[in-house]
């Protein structure tokens, strides 16, 4: 109470003590001394959390994916184009049933080699097969195969590529086994797996016809998978927030799945975007040096490789596969692209 | 503020630590050497020294992120560096937390907050059931002035003070005995540091904290620290309590580190344009150094020379203090 003490002895609390009219009005602070001093202390009324809500609405990061994703009409027009062209090569060839072993018209020269018209969209081929049939079994079959190859290798490719990009131990023998298989000869081992394969799963049905294609295209390319994901691992594998969780107790494998891969989403999306056009070529071209599927399947590679031979006659025949080709190539890798940006959180807004 | 009882009991032990890095080839970079301190129970002990002279490196190495490549340390009296088992080493991550110097990168954007405090308690199955482990989630974030709903919230949604609190709450929860603070207010704006230095302090008290301080700026330190080292290049230089530290400063470097902040005290301020301490003045053949206690409790990295000398500086800061008295 020295506050009091020392105010009750000076002039004015004198004055007052006494009855003593003040002379002057004593300044506004003075006054606070009549005050008692719990109230002079009591705060006005604040509330400390309303500083911290926050006000943005929820962000969800695969909502805010999909907004950015469809927030430009280009990707949007590209998306359905990718949607139709792939829809109408899984349903397309069962409407047609073509079988690349029975030829519609093998012998009436009247029905070979006629122009597109409405008839006959994309005309016919020298065995009086409807060029439009041939044409969407054949990008069915290459569908099949690159994507199921794409799958498997970037399964394979992440999760060795996450373990590898951890592993220190692992990185030096890996980094070798990546050296040995990144240089084999893939044409040699083609060929190779080519002659071995064939016919060997004819068990399988339609689907073992697949699965020396899907072998070869697997066998070596998840190494470059994984070498791509083991680097973007290591990479942010040290990242502040790495350590914290590593503190925590975290074990290797959650901070694969709950740290870096979600981190990895946009690049992972941008190496399937290229992926999937890359082993479609790979199919076409395989196919082409008879080294893909067998005759009894139509492929896009096959028939580009028999319409060669027309390229001076009819060229219509050559080029039509080639622009489907091009057509589902280039609009599924601005999809994939796209996506890709899209699942980049920078790009959210 | 400074206990000085005798029974203080030891809670880490640092021996002769060092710890080098690889940068290419056979070379070893020398981050930290010799560091040798003890720190007790109930304390907070802060590691000051300027940008890159080897005090992350050093509480990364009491975590276990940072091998030692010599030395031992020791936590409750069981050595915890080197190899140890993994229950020990479970142990370690249950006892000792560190909070982290960079808010913007030391959580996972990726995770809601829910998550990212969870994490530990996930790890140890620190809960009954999914209510517990939410309970427990709620009541760390009340504990840092955070709200309930911001569990769903992703880390970019939040300020840094408001990061380095979720940081905070994350290590809280795992109820260490030991936090390794490392810089968690430098790379806060200056308006809200007292408020996550406020909030360290105060569950220090409820929850009968340890702290390492991390900090580069001996200002910060002298208001929460209870004994200060000073490390300079990967070197403890000197070891004190707070006030001693502040009023009997000895080896140079504590004196230029001092005169960089503006100082009360008249005769480190009068000292203060002629002190530029650069390491390497002192001619290579002199006799090795060591951490000598030139007086119970304040330890300096000396040798025979330099301790003649230091001796002679200390009386003279004596006698001036005596006469302020
Ligand atoms: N992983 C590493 N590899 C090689 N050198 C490193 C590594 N980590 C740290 N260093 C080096 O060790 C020294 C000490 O770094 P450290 O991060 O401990 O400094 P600091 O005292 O925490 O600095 P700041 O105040 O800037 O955080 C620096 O010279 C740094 O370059
Ligand atoms: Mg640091």
């Amino acid at each position: 109470m020295n506050y009091f003490k020392k105010h009750m002895f000076d002039k004015y609390s004198l004055d007052r003590h006494f009855g003593k009219a003040p002379q002057e009005e004593p300044a506004q602070e003075e006054n606070a001394a009549e005050i008692n001093e719990d109230e002079l202390f009591t705060f006005a009324e604040f509330d400390e959390k309303k500083s911290e809500v926050i006000a943005a609405p929820r962000y969800s990061y695969w909502k805010s994916v999909w907004k950015t994703f469809v927030s430009s009409k280009i990707t949007i027009a590209v998306s359905i184009l990718v949607i139709v062209v792939v829809a109408f090569a899984f349903i397309q060839p069962l409407i047609s049933q073509f079988d690349p072993m029975k030829p519609k018209h093998p012998i009436e020269y009247e029905y070979h080699f006629l122009s597109p018209s409405w008839e006959h969209l994309f005309g016919t081929d020298g065995e009086g097969n409807e060029v439009f049939d041939v044409v969407w079994s054949g990008a069915r079959n290459s569908l099949i195969v690159s994507l199921i190859a794409t799958a498997i290798d970037m399964v394979i490719g992440i999760v060795i590529g996450a373990i590898w990009g951890f592993s220190k131990k692992m990185d030096k023998w890996m980094i070798e086994v990546y050296n040995v298989i990144s240089n084999v000869p893939f044409l040699l081992l083609a060929m190779i797996l080519a002659y071995v394969l064939r016919n060997k799963f004819d068990q399988f049905g339609e689907v073992g016809a697949f699965i020396p294609l899907i072998f070869t295209m697997t066998i070596t390319e998840w190494v470059f998978v994984a070498y791509f994901i083991r680097t973007q691992v290591m990479i942010i594998r040290d990242r502040e927030y790495n350590l914290a969780s590593k503190c925590l107790g975290t074990s290797t494998w959650t901070m694969v799945t709950k740290n870096i891969l979600p981190y990895l989403i946009s690049v992972i999306m941008t190496y399937i975007s290229r992926q999937v056009p890359a082993l479609i070529s790979y199919e076409v071209f395989l196919s082409y040096m008879g080294l893909g599927l067998d005759e009894r399947h139509a492929s896009l590679g096959r028939t580009i490789s028999q319409y060669t031979s027309y390229m001076s006659g009819y060229p219509h025949l050559f080029w039509i596969p080639v622009l489907i080709l091009a057509l589902i190539s280039i609009s599924l890798y601005i999809v994939g692209q796209k996506l890709a940006d899209a699942a980049d959180p920078r790009t959210h807004r | 503020m400074s206990t000085t009882n005798n029974e203080r009991e030891v809670i880490l032990s640092v021996r002769h630590v060092d710890v080098a890095f690889d940068v290419g080839g056979k070379k070893k970079f020398k981050a930290v050497s010799d560091a040798n301190f003890d720190i007790y129970r109930g304390e907070t002990f802060a590691l000051v020294g300027e940008s890159g002279s080897g005090k992350t490196t050093l509480g990364r190495a009491v975590i276990r992120i940072n091998p030692c490549s010599a030395g031992e340390i020791f936590f409750n009296g069981e050595r915890i560096s080197g190899k140890i088992s993994r229950q020990q080493d479970r142990d370690v991550i249950r006892n000792i937390q560190m909070i982290f110097q960079d808010p913007a990168a030391s959580l996972n954007e990726r995770a809601t907050i829910e998550y990212c405090i969870s994490e530990g308690l996930y790890n140890f199955h620190l809960y009954k059931d999914n209510e517990e482990r939410i309970a427990k989630v709620d009541k760390a974030l009340e504990d840092v002035g955070l709200l309930p709903e911001h569990k769903s919230r992703y880390p970019h949604e939040f300020s840094g003070g408001q990061r380095q609190r979720v940081g905070i709450a994350r290590a809280m929860i795992m109820e260490p005995q030991f936090i390794i603070a490392d810089e968690p207010i430098s790379a806060l704006d200056v308006s809200i540091r007292a408020q996550v230095l406020n909030l360290m302090n105060k569950l220090k008290k409820e929850k009968n904290l340890t702290y390492l301080f991390i900090a580069h700026d001996l200002s910060v330190v002298r208001f929460i620290a209870d004994r200060i080292a000073v490390i300079h290049l990967g070197k403890i230089v000197e070891i004190a309590e707070s006030e001693t530290l502040f009023k009997y400063p000895v080896h140079p470097y504590t004196v230029s580190l001092l005169s960089a902040v503006p100082m009360p005290d008249p005769i480190i301020e009068k000292q203060r344009e002629s002190i530029v301490y650069t390491k390497e003045e002192d001619d290579p053949n002199a006799s090795p150094r060591e951490m000598r206690e030139i007086r119970p409790g304040h330890f300096v990295y000396a040798n025979d020379e330099d301790m003649v000398a230091f001796e002679e500086r200390l009386k003279k800061l004596e006698s001036y203090h005596a006469e302020q008295a």
